[in-house]
């Protein structure tokens, strides 16, 4: 039952970005060979033909320290496949569409559903696939394994099975989201060197998420594994909002040896 | 019989290897040259670590680790034949370009009429401004 959660908060997560972004034509997640959780437009044949040609290039990519992501720019569409928490999800858009968009928003929706979902359902998604966890295997794999329907899924998922989970986890406190973010320079005589600023949206979602509880410290953390706790505030300017975004003082920056452009994770401190 | 010459210019390491038999029509091997002279360029920038340029006849490599080459070619190749088979999938047309991200380094393959060159780099050289200057 738990994977089939999972497999509904992929789902419901990939109508989301679909929502938001008209431009992804398909999406679809996919584990090793395992499609995970498909939109409707996309067809079985199809996402496994993709995953097929997507590990003929990972089983090559030793000399560049394994893969992270892979974009097809073709003259009238994008194919990008990224790896996200141990999952690989493909989205394919039209030439028109805003990369840094869609690949912020990504980056940012999936891995906060997959952590809310991991704490009302504490499953290990890494010892096994959705898939092979279903409850009643009809032993053709191929049709078994694809969650045709959110609807289904809907239907199967008890929701007294996650009212009960509730009560386990205390008061339920979630785990606080990790969210990754693309650093950006932070300069100015008034600006305190031990304050970072986070897309508001982003803030929005952890004050969402911890409706009376305070936070007011961050966990960042860059992809080296240098780490620093700090104080933070969301970034103002709408212009910023909701592209996955964190400014930092120049001086904090070189303490975690990061710079303009890269990635780092924050993690709000709860109190 | 083939014959093949093997000749080094540019820089050391560079290896240039052509195929005398085969006539290549002039303007693909001028679009070939001008490529080359490009990357070439490029292969100097900070975080650049070394190039691939191939099309049916010719090929001009030149990479800072040289013992790299077989995978990097490897990878590049099955870069370009996934592309197609993706391409042909999702009806997104011709693969002007691959970009594949590694944890340590990225790839940018583009493909040029015939040509095909894949340019290594690390992970935060700025991709985009390479590609402009391949592609213009």
């Amino acid at each position: 039952m738990d994977n089939e959660a999972y497999a509904f908060a992929l789902k419901n997560t990939l109508k989301e970005i679909k929502n938001i972004s008209p431009n992804i034509s398909h999406a679809f997640f996919f584990k090793e060979e395992k499609i995970l959780a498909k939109d409707e437009n996309t067809d079985e044949e199809t996402a496994n033909s993709t995953v097929t040609a997507f590990n003929a290039i990972t089983e090559r990519t030793n000399a560049i320290g394994g893969l992270e992501s892979v974009t097809f720019h073709g003259t009238s569409g994008k194919v990008n496949i990224t790896c996200i928490n141990d999952f690989y999800l493909a989205t394919i858009t039209s030439k028109e569409a805003d990369e840094k968009y869609i690949n912020t928003l990504t980056r940012v929706l999936v891995p906060t559903v997959l952590k809310l979902v991991e704490k009302i359902h504490p499953v290990s998604i890494d010892q096994d696939t959705l898939t092979t966890e279903k409850p009643e295997p009809t032993g053709d794999n191929n049709a078994g394994e694809i969650i045709e329907d959110a609807e289904v899924c809907e239907k199967e998922l008890p929701m007294e099975e996650t009212a009960a989970a509730e009560p386990e986890s205390e008061p339920l406190l979630p785990e606080p989201p990790v969210n990754q973010l693309m650093v950006e320079n932070l300069s100015g005589l008034l600006v305190p060197s031990d304050t970072v600023r986070i897309d508001s949206a982003v803030t929005a979602q952890w004050k969402d998420l911890y409706a009376d509880k305070k936070i007011e410290k961050v966990d960042v953390e860059t992809l080296n594994g240098k780490t620093t706790r700090c104080k933070f505030k969301p970034i103002k300017d709408p212009k910023h909002e909701g592209k996955g975004i964190i400014q930092i003082p120049e001086k904090m920056q070189l303490t975690l040896q990061t710079k303009k452009g890269e990635l780092v994770t924050a993690k709000p401190v709860v109190e | 019989m083939v014959k093949k010459k093997k000749s080094t210019d540019e820089t050391e390491t560079t290896a240039v290897i052509t195929d005398e038999t085969a006539a290549p029509a002039v303007e693909e091997d001028r679009t070939f040259t001008s490529l080359r002279t490009k990357l070439a360029e490029i292969n100097n920038c900070k975080g650049v670590l070394g190039y691939i340029l191939r099309n049916a006849t010719s090929a001009t490599i030149d990479l800072k680790d040289p013992t790299k080459l077989t995978e990097y070619a490897i990878l590049s190749s099955q870069a370009l034949d996934s592309g197609k088979e993706i391409s042909e999938l999702f009806h997104i047309g011709d693969i002007e370009n691959i970009l594949i991200e590694g944890k340590d380094i990225k790839a940018l393959c583009i493909t040029i009429g015939e040509n095909k060159a894949s340019i290594f780099m690390e992970r935060d050289a700025a991709h985009a401004g390479i590609l402009r200057r391949v592609s213009h």
